[in-house]
């Protein structure tokens, strides 16, 4: 029955695995503001990639599927917060400014 | 006597079924507290760029992307190797462990190393807090998010230091474990300043 019981990891592999998918995102990362200047899906794609590093550290070196649902919650709520407000800025700019002027 | 013993019983199934609090409790306040900061301070540049869009698609542009890059690099480094002292702990590695902390020290002190370098490199191009909407947001956001990382680096030489006098064992390594929760938090919300400064032109 404890089989079942999913037990923090003592791998490197995964680890690492993620470690070269953060470093070939950040190398990747500064080439696409030039080579995609003035494409309008740059910015969709910055909040996929955005996303998807927070996501990978939170999964596999803070191990998110093994804590408390609150952490769970919270981390996923910060790594989503982000890319959605990117979005809505991008996209809802002038609306967003209009609310957020005093 | 029995009053005292239920609660000793009843914690690990409670531990069980909600899932487990990597590092402990106090560590996890403490980071709820830094996203709830870095949350408004993003709202902060979110509303400034929503009122100034030239600004920020212009400012870019002007800073060192290469700057920004290492210190990516140095952040998510330093990450994976504080990761793997976590890993070698509960493996029962513990000299492993520790040689995987002092890496993750060493570099994590390159990330104010490289901040020093890009603050001269931007005082030479003209760049300070007074150079636009674009760079009072970077040097308030970059600034607040050095102090976080200063804070992970003390917390760092702390936890070695326990490391070094053998504080820490596969069975109780939570003071381990705490530090590393905190620095992938400040590693992540280093992430999303990368992309706001360095990447989106």
């Amino acid at each position: 029955m404890n089989d079942s019981i999913k037990q923090p990891s003592s791998a490197i592999a995964p680890l690492s695995t993620a470690w070269l998918i953060l470093v070939a995102l950040t190398l990747i990362a500064p080439f696409l503001g030039l080579w995609l200047h003035g494409v309008g899906w740059l910015q969709l794609l910055v909040a996929g990639i955005v996303w998807v590093k927070g996501w990978l550290i939170a999964r596999q070196f803070i191990e998110i599927e093994l804590a408390h649902p609150f952490i769970r919650r919270v981390m996923q709520g910060f790594i989503l917060f982000t890319p959605v407000m990117l979005l809505l800025t991008v996209f809802l700019g002038n609306h967003f400014a209009r609310w957020a002027t005093l | 006597m029995t009053s005292l013993a239920i609660p000793l019983n009843e914690a690990p199934t409670e531990t069980v079924s909600k899932g487990r609090v990597p590092g402990n409790k106090g560590i996890w306040v403490g980071i709820c507290c830094e996203f709830v900061e870095f949350i408004v301070l993003f709202v902060v540049y979110f509303v400034a760029r929503a009122h100034f869009p030239d600004a920020f698609e212009q400012g870019a542009d002007r800073l060192s992307r290469l700057s920004g890059t290492v210190i990516t690099l140095l952040m998510v480094t330093s990450s994976f190797f504080i990761a793997c002292s976590v890993a070698t702990m509960r493996a029962g590695q513990q000299r492993r462990s520790l040689y995987w902390l002092i890496a993750g020290l060493i570099v994590s002190l390159g990330y104010p190393i490289a901040k020093y370098f890009e603050i001269q490199w931007n005082l030479a191009n003209g760049i300070n807090g007074e150079s636009g909407i674009f760079f009072t947001v970077y040097y308030y956001l970059t600034f607040n998010h050095l102090v976080h990382a200063t804070w992970g680096i003390l917390g760092i030489l702390w936890v070695l230091a326990r490391h070094l006098f053998g504080g820490y064992s596969p069975e109780d390594y939570a003071g381990l474990e705490a530090l590393a929760c905190y620095w992938h938090a400040t590693d992540i919300i280093w992430l999303v300043i990368f992309s706001f400064f360095y990447v989106l032109a």
